[in-house]
C-alpha cells in the first residue's frame, strides 16, 4: 500500500506540475531567451564576418606615406593606393575629397600606430579604413618573409597541445573536469529553479487545508518522499529543457554561433569522479529539499516562508566567493570548513571533485554527511509537517513539534 | 459482544498548561451512527484528531478496530475534517482520482466512481473544472465525495453540514444515511440537533473536556427529564416536587417532569391549585433544549435548525 501510494504521490505531484501552463511559460522562457540571444549572435557574427570581408576587400581611393619602407609600390597597387607627397598633403586630400582615405605608416609600425585618415562614412563603415591599412601592412610583411607558413607562425597562429601524466596514465586535463562539473551545474539548476516549489510543496497542503485528509490517508513520510522525488524529476525536465538550446547549438550550429571547436569524444569520464559527483548531487539535492520542506511545514504562509529561501540560496553561492581558493588551495582551513559544512558541502565538494582535489576518503565523508543530514532533515520535515501543518494559522515552534512525539509533552496548536 | 469500531478510554489531552480533554471514555459500535456533541472548545475536534493520530494524546487509549489508527493499516476510513480544503488549482476529477487511488482504488474505478458521484450531486459538468472555480457549496460536495470514496467502513464527519444550504444539507444527510445503510459506522460531530435526533443511534455530550451525557437519544433525554409538559393557562404555577418550570411566559409554560409521576397526575395537581388550563400537551425534551440546558443560554447555542441559519464554529 505504502509503495503504491508513493508512486501515486510522485505521479500526481509530477503530472500536475508539468501540465501547468505557468510551468512551461517559466521553463521555456529560459531557452527561448537563449535562442533569441544565439540568434542575435548568429546574425551578428554573420554580419561581422561579412563586413570584415567587405572591409578588407573594400575598394576606395587611398593615398599613403610609408616611413618604414615595408610597403612596396606593388603592395600598394594591389589595394589601389597611391603615394601621397607628405602627411599634410595626404590629410588635405582627404579633407578636400580628392581621396577617401590616407594611411600614414610610421617608421616602426611594430611599436608605433599606423595613422588612418578617412572621410566619415558612419561608425561601422569607418572600420574599413583600419581593416585595409592592416591588410596592406600584413601583405607587405608576408611578401618580405617570402613564406606563407612562416608568415602564419609569425602571426601567432601556432597551435599547442599539452599532454600530462598521472603516473603512467595520460591525465585528462580540462577534458576530465567538464563531465563531473556537469553535476555542479545540474545541482545549481535544480536548487535555484526548484527552491520555491520545494518550499511551497507542503505549504500548499497547509494553506489549502488538505493536511488532515492527506495525513489520514497516507503516511507523512510517503507524502514528503513522494514530493521530493517528484520535484527531482521536475527539475531534471527543466534542466533538460534549459540545456536543449546549448546542445542543439553546439551540435548543429557550432560555426554559425562561433562556439569553440570541441570534440565530445575527447571528454574523459573518470568512473570514480562521476560516481562521487552523482552521489553528491543526489545527497545535496535531498538535503536542500528536505530542509526547505521542513521550513515550509513550520511557516503558516508562503510569504513568511519565502524569507528563508533567500538564506538557503545564499548558502550555495557562498563557496563561489572563494572559488579560486577551492581550486588552488583545497586543503586550506576555509575550504575544509566549506567542504564539510552540510549546506556548503555540495557546491564545494562538487567543485573539488571536478578539479580532482577531493580525495576518496574526503568524498566518502562528504557523501555520508549529506545523506545523514538529508535523512535527519527528512525525519524533521515529516515531524514538523505532521504536527505543524494542522496548525493552520500560526508558526509552529520546532521544539513543540519535536516534543509532540512524547506522550507527556504535547504543546498547543492554534486550534483545539 | 462485538469489539467496538472506536474505543476511547481514559483519554486526556493537554496543550501546554491547558487541559482540553480530561478522562474521556466512550465506544462506537459497528454500524451505528454516533453523535459527538459539545459546545465550541469542548474538545470534540481534538478528540477526533487524536483518534486519527494527528495529535499525540497526553494519556489514554484511542483505538479504531482494536488498535491505534495509522493510515498504512489500510482500514477504509472516510474523514471529513472541520477544516475543509482540496487542492484548489487542480481539476475536480484529478483531485478525486488522486484520493481514490490513495484509498486503494485503481485509476479507472476511481474515475468511474467520481463521474457517478458528480452526476448524483449535480456536478456532472464540473469534472474538468478547477476546484477554486467552484462555489463553496460545490467544493463541499466534492470533498464529501472524496470522503466517501472506496466505501468507507468508518465515516468521521466533523460538522458535515457546515456551509451547506438547506437543499444540499438534505442531500448530504441522504448520502450519509445511504452510507449507514451500506454498513458504514458513522461518527458525526455536529451542532445541528435536528440531525442528531433524525440520524443518531447514540450520542455523547462533551462539556469541559469530559462526558456530560452518553447513551441513546432516549437515555439522554430521560437523563434530562425526558418528558416536558407544555401548558397554556391562567393563574400562578404552584411549586411541586414532580416537575420544574423550565420556561414561563405570559399564559404559557413548560414543565420538565422530574420523576415517574404520570401526566394526568400533573394536570390534576395544577387544576387543584386553582389554575385554569386551556391546553395541556406532553412531549419529550428536545436535544436542542438539552443542549441549551447543558451549556447554558449564555454559553453556546446549538445551530438553529435548517431555515434558521446561524454561524457555527468548531469545537
Amino acid at each position: 500500500m505504502a509503495q503504491h501510494n508513493l508512486g501515486t504521490v510522485i505521479s500526481f505531484e509530477f503530472v500536475r506540475t508539468v501540465t501547468k501552463l505557468r510551468f512551461w511559460i517559466g521553463t521555456l522562457s529560459v531557452p527561448v531567451i537563449m535562442a533569441v540571444v544565439f540568434g542575435m549572435i548568429f546574425l551578428s557574427n554573420t554580419s561581422t564576418s561579412t563586413a570584415a570581408e567587405a572591409q578588407k576587400n573594400a575598394q576606395f581611393s587611398i593615398s599613403y606615406t610609408d616611413a618604414s619602407g615595408l610597403i612596396t609600390p606593388a603592395d600598394a597597387a594591389a589595394f589601389g593606393a597611391v603615394p601621397a607627397a607628405s602627411s599634410d598633403a595626404g590629410i588635405q586630400d582627404v579633407r578636400s575629397g580628392a581621396v577617401e582615405a590616407y594611411f600614414e605608416f610610421p617608421a616602426h609600425p611594430e611599436s608605433a600606430a599606423v595613422k588612418v585618415y578617412g572621410a566619415d562614412r558612419g561608425l561601422f563603415e569607418n572600420g574599413k579604413y583600419a581593416a585595409v591599412a592592416q591588410a596592406m601592412l600584413a601583405r607587405a610583411v608576408a611578401v618580405r618573409i617570402g613564406s606563407p607558413q612562416l608568415s602564419g607562425l609569425a602571426a601567432g597562429s601556432a597551435q599547442v597541445e599539452t599532454v600530462t601524466y598521472q603516473g603512467s596514465e595520460v591525465a585528462g586535463g580540462m577534458n576530465s573536469v567538464i563531465p563531473p562539473m556537469a553535476f555542479l551545474v545540474v545541482f545549481y539548476g535544480l536548487v535555484v529553479l526548484l527552491a520555491g516549489q520545494m518550499l511551497n510543496s507542503t505549504l500548499e497542503e497547509k494553506e489549502n487545508r488538505v493536511t488532515e485528509m492527506i495525513l489520514t490517508t497516507l503516511k507523512p513520510t510517503t507524502l514528503i518522499t513522494g514530493k521530493v522525488l517528484a520535484l527531482f524529476m521536475v527539475g531534471l525536465v527543466q534542466v533538460a529543457v534549459f540545456a536543449s538550446p546549448i546542445l542543439i547549438g553546439g551540435l548543429f550550429y557550432r560555426d554559425a554561433l562561433s562556439i569553440p571547436a570541441f570534440e565530445f569524444s575527447q571528454l574523459v569520464f573518470d568512473p570514480l569522479r562521476m560516481t562521487v559527483g552523482f552521489l553528491i548531487l543526489v545527497g545535496g539535492f535531498a538535503l536542500f529539499t528536505t530542509t526547505l520542506v521542513a521550513i515550509g511545514a513550520v511557516m503558516p504562509t508562503a510569504k513568511e516562508a519565502g524569507n528563508f529561501m533567500g538564506v538557503m540560496i545564499a548558502l550555495i553561492f557562498i563557496p563561489f566567493y572563494s572559488v579560486s581558493l577551492v581550486i588552488s588551495e583545497p586543503h586550506s582551513p576555509i575550504v575544509q570548513v566549506f567542504t564539510y559544512f552540510p549546506f556548503s558541502a555540495p557546491v564545494t565538494a562538487l567543485l573539488r571533485n571536478a578539479f580532482g582535489s577531493l580525495g576518496v576518503l574526503e568524498a566518502a565523508m562528504v557523501i555520508a554527511i549529506l545523506y545523514v543530514g538529508a535523512a535527519v532533515m527528512l525525519r524533521l520535515a515529516v515531524r514538523l509537517f505532521q504536527y505543524g501543518s494542522i496548525s493552520y494559522t500560526s508558526k509552529v515552534s520546532i521544539r513543540t513539534a519535536l516534543k509532540a512525539g512524547s506522550r507527556h509533552a504535547v504543546a498547543g496548536p492554534a486550534e483545539k | 459482544m462485538d469489539e467496538p469500531v472506536v474505543h476511547i478510554s481514559g483519554f486526556r489531552m493537554d496543550f501546554a498548561d491547558t487541559t482540553v480533554v480530561r478522562d474521556l471514555s466512550f465506544d462506537v459500535r459497528a454500524g451505528e451512527t454516533f453523535g459527538f456533541l459539545g459546545s465550541n472548545g469542548s474538545g470534540k475536534t481534538t478528540t477526533i484528531r487524536a483518534l486519527l493520530g494527528l495529535y499525540e494524546p497526553t494519556a489514554g487509549v484511542l483505538h479504531i478496530n482494536g488498535r491505534p489508527f495509522k493510515p498504512e493499516h489500510g482500514s477504509r476510513l472516510g474523514y471529513l475534517p472541520e477544516e475543509r480544503g482540496l487542492y484548489k488549482k487542480e481539476k475536480v476529477m484529478d483531485v478525486m482520482t488522486y484520493f481514490g487511488r490513495l484509498k486503494g482504488m485503481d485509476r479507472h474505478s476511481a474515475r468511474q466512481w467520481s463521474l457517478a458521484y458528480l452526476d448524483r450531486v449535480d456536478l456532472s459538468g464540473k469534472a474538468a473544472t478547477q476546484v477554486d472555480k467552484l462555489s463553496s457549496g460545490e467544493q463541499q460536495k466534492v470533498q464529501l465525495g472524496v470522503t466517501i470514496m472506496n466505501r468507507p467502513e468508518l465515516l468521521i464527519l466533523d460538522e458535515p453540514t457546515k456551509g451547506f444550504d438547506p437543499v444540499n444539507r438534505r442531500l448530504l444527510m441522504d448520502i450519509i444515511a445511504e452510507q449507514k445503510n451500506d454498513g458504514a459506522t458513522v461518527v458525526m460531530v455536529t451542532h445541528q440537533m435536528e440531525e442528531v435526533e433524525r440520524l443518531c443511534d447514540r450520542i455523547i455530550l462533551l462539556k469541559d473536556g469530559t462526558s456530560e451525557a452518553y447513551g441513546t437519544i432516549d437515555e439522554v433525554q430521560n437523563k434530562y427529564g425526558g418528558r416536558v409538559v407544555r401548558i397554556r393557562h391562567t393563574g400562578p404555577i404552584p411549586p411541586s416536587p414532580h416537575y420544574e418550570v423550565t420556561l414561563e411566559e405570559t399564559n404559557y409554560a413548560e414543565l420538565s417532569i422530574t420523576d415517574d409521576t404520570d401526566e394526568a397526575a400533573i394536570l390534576r395537581e395544577l387544576m387543584d391549585a386553582g389554575m385554569v388550563i386551556r391546553s395541556f400537551t406532553t412531549t419529550k425534551i428536545s436535544m436542542e433544549d438539552i443542549f441549551i440546558r447543558v451549556y447554558g443560554e449564555h454559553n453556546e447555542s446549538p445551530s438553529p435548525a435548517p431555515g434558521r441559519l446561524a454561524a457555527t464554529r468548531g469545537a
